[in-house]
């Protein structure tokens, strides 16, 4: 696991060679899979986690979490399928500029949610998505409303369904790594501790001068230009769009269970999230087809989760193999409020 | 040039006025004290001050220049660093990272630039050697003890580079041996041209540390002035003893 | 005609207006004691309308008498919640992940309705079903008129609560220092388990006076939590008179705007409300005083 911010626990050489090995692994995927359906769900898992990286500038760099990104990566779709059916805009182009002015938008939408702290943050996420699938839905003249808007594939028809599937399995890849290689960079970056100081206690931070909205604003928009050109590029490969599926919330908490499965600390977390979640949902929706079942297990692993290991699946691992190693020490449970409790306690004591 | 004051500084909260119209100015070069009873208002008007709260009226001018309602960021990199009332470090950060994020950043490139530059991290090592804490650098700040993380605090401050330095409460919760390191630290500070503006309940300390005294009561200031003079000032003793 | 339209709109606004507000309040009452966002309070409330179908479709009774089960229950269930979930999160990041752990449970609580009563949209039919009162050239449905009436004596109810007892004033001070109630001797946990109980019991009134008129479906929930947490950040996040004034005003705007609009494009005018309200105010426009700190 590449942890971002512990330098060197494991030497360097050896996560590199894992680093190799693992995106070797990826690579073939392709080659290996047995049949186009377990490749088309190779792709999908490959978009997701290009959208849970993409979510993480956020979640994993501030702290704040947002459950509305489908918001993002949806406007990332329909602006892509409007450029090239209405301008007549070269798909890859269209894909581009749909997401440069997602990040547009995201300036004004950023500034309304990140002047106060967390909690009207979350309720714009989550309103954002409600209101665009109202217009989305009512709007049918432009997005086609609940009839779904076509999507002309970039590729011709000579390429047929699992070549299709085969570019954009390596599409999502790449858009993944680069979204990878910036989160990484700017994890290391002055710009990254003074984020992550946000995260720890926002307070603090900006007290020792970091300017804390300016530094949310610009990971925000970030994020949310990477999540539309996921978007974007789902809307080019799945070739049609539907409101309902858009701009879902459900899509949302996908990638919040991914990453915090995944872990938000660390930068492959929500790769690592978005394959194991991914993976079942796709199971699921194929055992149970469309009971609402997936609904209830959805809900009760987040609830787990967030009560058990919200710093992710693999920290929990860890700290449950510490307890049983001999000598090992439990890992100290404790948080800012918390040790300011224990303070405050002492100073009572103390007068 | 006026080095730091409030004029007619005041927050209320609800129907409570926290701060009261208060007007003090506070002497540069100096080790300012900011004393008085327990809910009288010291900690709100340091918040007003630093920007962690915008005041209902008033200013705050420092070095000629209103800064009220400034973000508190804006103020810091004005020049003026401060400390929390029960210490606030980033728990799970390390302590070396705890106070690069002290870094006094300007300009995009210098942002993006990597946060364990070797200047800096030579910088944020000189600062913990001298607060005595350098051997904890990979240590996360949570698992250090809470008078380490007092002087932590601190060498954060400094990394940013303050000219004037706000410490609410820096005797409070820590052993006797400690306060004596701080104090000695801010005197030390302090000789170097830092302006200290500290809040603080422990007597012994203010007196023997401070040049000037401000004491605090209902929100206002009732008195300023040397140590020796304002210990004897009735209207102290009356706030303190209610007499 | 069109006066008796514009009439008619003001009113079903108003009635509207009146059970978003008693809404509104119980997620004023999670926000205050706990600053908890309650993503599931409108999966509560068409948990509590298809308790009330349930219940009618098997007696055979008045939908308003299963508000003597729902209402206890619901209660209970908010303690529990508040004792057995909500306050096992790390103060740190309560805000955060108290909104996904009461997310996680509207869905579970959407796909359970689902899985046991299906996708079907369902309907109360009642003896008075159609009845309707006309006032001036409008036409007043009595079961609206009813689900006001449930909404504005609740809000009465809890207003006098929080207002006149011992209780209410324990709640009260729990929701404005915490600390400070604490030195006064009030078991501020248990408070706070109340003061959940409270704001899903408003869940289980309200979605019983919702069943009366409403057709209903599983994932109804969504079109009433987006307004909801419009109102209670227009209103100032923690004041209960804010959410109530926010709920009756951008009631009535809904229902004016339906005419000119049509039902879709009038829902986002709280929308709209919600991010203007950020922009220029993020404190709210009605009091509450916790805004500005979260």
């Amino acid at each position: 696991m590449l942890s971002a911010s512990s330098h060197g626990r494991t030497p360097a050489a050896i996560r590199l060679v894992a680093a190799v090995v693992l995106l070797g692994l990826v690579l073939a995927f392709p080659a290996l899979a047995p049949d186009p359906f377990i490749l088309s769900v190779g792709v999908v898992i490959a978009s997701y986690a290009a959208l849970a990286v993409a979510w993480n500038f956020v979640g994993g760099l501030t702290g704040y979490i947002s459950l509305g990104h489908a918001a993002y990566s949806g406007l990332g779709g329909y602006g892509t399928a409007l450029l090239i059916t209405e301008a007549g805009v070269n798909p890859w182009v269209s894909m581009v500029v749909a997401a440069l002015l997602v990040g547009a938008a995201a300036v004004p939408i950023g500034i309304a949610s990140l002047r106060v702290r967390g909690a009207s943050f979350v309720i714009v996420s989550i309103a954002l998505v409600l209101i665009l699938l109202l217009v989305a839905q009512s709007w049918a003249g432009v997005t086609g409303g609940s009839n779904g808007l076509r999507v002309p594939r970039p590729f011709g028809t000579d390429v047929l369904r699992p070549e299709q599937h085969e570019r954009f399995f390596y599409l999502f890849v790449a858009l993944t790594l680069v979204a990878l290689v910036l989160w990484w960079l700017i994890d290391r970056s002055r710009l990254g501790t003074g984020l992550k100081a946000i995260r720890e206690d926002e307070d603090k931070a900006q007290a020792l001068g970091v300017p804390t909205f300016a530094y949310k604003l610009v990971v925000f928009v970030v994020s949310a230009f990477f999540t539309a050109m996921a978007g974007g590029m789902y809307a080019l490969w799945f070739g049609s769009l539907d409101p309902i599926f858009q701009f879902s919330i459900l899509t949302g908490s996908y990638l919040v269970l991914m990453s915090l499965l995944g872990g938000v600390r660390s930068l492959l977390g929500p790769v690592v999230g978005a394959v194991i979640v991914g993976y079942a949902v796709e199971f699921f929706k194929n055992q149970y087809g469309d009971t609402q079942l997936h609904l209830v297990a959805l809900g009760l692993l987040l609830a787990l989760v967030v009560l058990f290991m919200p710093d992710g699946v693999i920290p929990w691992l860890t700290s449950q193999l510490d307890r049983f190693r001999p000598g090992g020490t439990s890992i100290r449970e404790v948080d800012a409020a918390q040790l300011a409790e224990e303070r405050k306690a002492l100073e009572e004591a103390k007068r | 040039m006026t080095f730091l004051e409030t004029n007619g500084l005041t927050k209320a909260f609800g129907g409570v006025r926290a701060v009261d119209e208060a007007t003090v100015s506070f002497q540069e070069g100096r080790i300012n004290a900011l004393i008085g009873p327990n809910g009288s208002g010291k900690t709100t008007f340091f918040n007003c001050v630093t920007g962690m709260i915008r005041p209902d009226s008033g200013t705050v001018t420092y070095r000629g220049r209103d800064v009220t309602g400034h973000a508190p960021h804006r103020i810091a990199r004005a020049g003026l660093g401060r400390s929390f009332q029960l210490c606030r470090v980033f728990p799970r950060m390390t302590v070396l990272d705890n106070v690069l994020a002290g870094v006094r950043s300007t300009g995009l490139a210098h942002r993006l630039r990597g946060a364990h530059n070797p200047d800096d991290i030579a910088r944020a090592r000189e600062l913990l050697a001298r607060v005595g804490i350098e051997h904890l650098e990979r240590s996360e700040a949570r698992d250090i003890s809470y008078g380490q993380q007092k002087l932590l605090e601190l060498a954060g401050v400094l990394m940013a580079e303050p000219d004037t330095i706000m410490l609410d409460e820096p005797a409070g919760g820590v052993n006797p041996a400690l306060i004596g390191r701080i104090a000695t630290l801010v005197r030390e500070l302090n000789a170097e041209g830092r302006t200290f503006v500290i809040v603080e309940h422990n007597m012994e300390l203010v007196m023997s540390l401070s040049d000037h005294v401000v004491v605090f009561d209902r929100g206002r200031p009732i008195a300023s002035g040397a140590p020796a003079d304002v210990q004897n000032d009735p209207r102290v003793l009356e706030a303190y003893l209610g007499v | 005609m069109s006066l008796s339209l514009l009439l008619q709109s003001l009113i079903l606004g108003l009635l509207l207006g009146g059970l978003y507000a008693l809404l509104a309040a119980g997620l004023t009452l999670y926000f205050g004691v706990m600053r908890v966002v309650m993503i599931a309070h409108s999966a509560f409330l068409i948990l509590a309308a298809y308790l009330a179908w349930f219940f009618t479709k098997q007696t055979g009774l008045d939908p308003l008498l299963s508000l003597f089960i729902t209402v206890p229950l619901f209660f209970a269930a908010g303690y529990v919640m508040q004792r057995a979930l909500l306050s096992r999160l790390r103060p740190a990041t309560l805000t955060m992940m108290s909104v996904l752990l009461t997310f996680a449970i509207a869905l579970v609580i959407e796909g359970g309705l689902g899985y046991l009563f299906s996708g079907t949209q369902r309907r109360i039919q009642l003896g008075y079903s159609g009845a309707s009162l006309e006032l001036w050239g409008a036409r007043i449905a009595v079961v609206k008129l009813i689900a006001f009436g449930l909404a504005a004596i609740s809000l009465l109810a809890l207003f006098l609560l929080l207002k006149k007892t011992r209780f209410g004033q324990a709640l009260r001070a729990t929701i404005q220092h915490r600390e400070a109630a604490q030195l006064l001797g009030i078991d501020t946990d248990r408070i706070a388990g109340f003061g959940f109980g409270l704001g899903l019991a408003t869940a289980a009134v309200g979605g019983t006076a919702l069943a009366l008129d409403a057709t209903i479906y599983p994932s109804l929930h969504w079109h009433w939590i987006g307004p909801l947490m419009a109102i209670i950040v227009i209103g100032g996040l923690g004041s209960i008179p804010g959410a109530a004034i926010a709920a009756m005003i951008l009631g009535v705007t809904q229902a004016l705007l339906q005419i000119p609009m049509g039902t879709t494009w009038a829902q986002t005018v709280f929308y709209v409300a919600l991010f203007a309200t950020l922009m220029f105010r993020p404190q709210g426009f009605f009091g509450g005083r916790l805004a500005q700190r979260f």
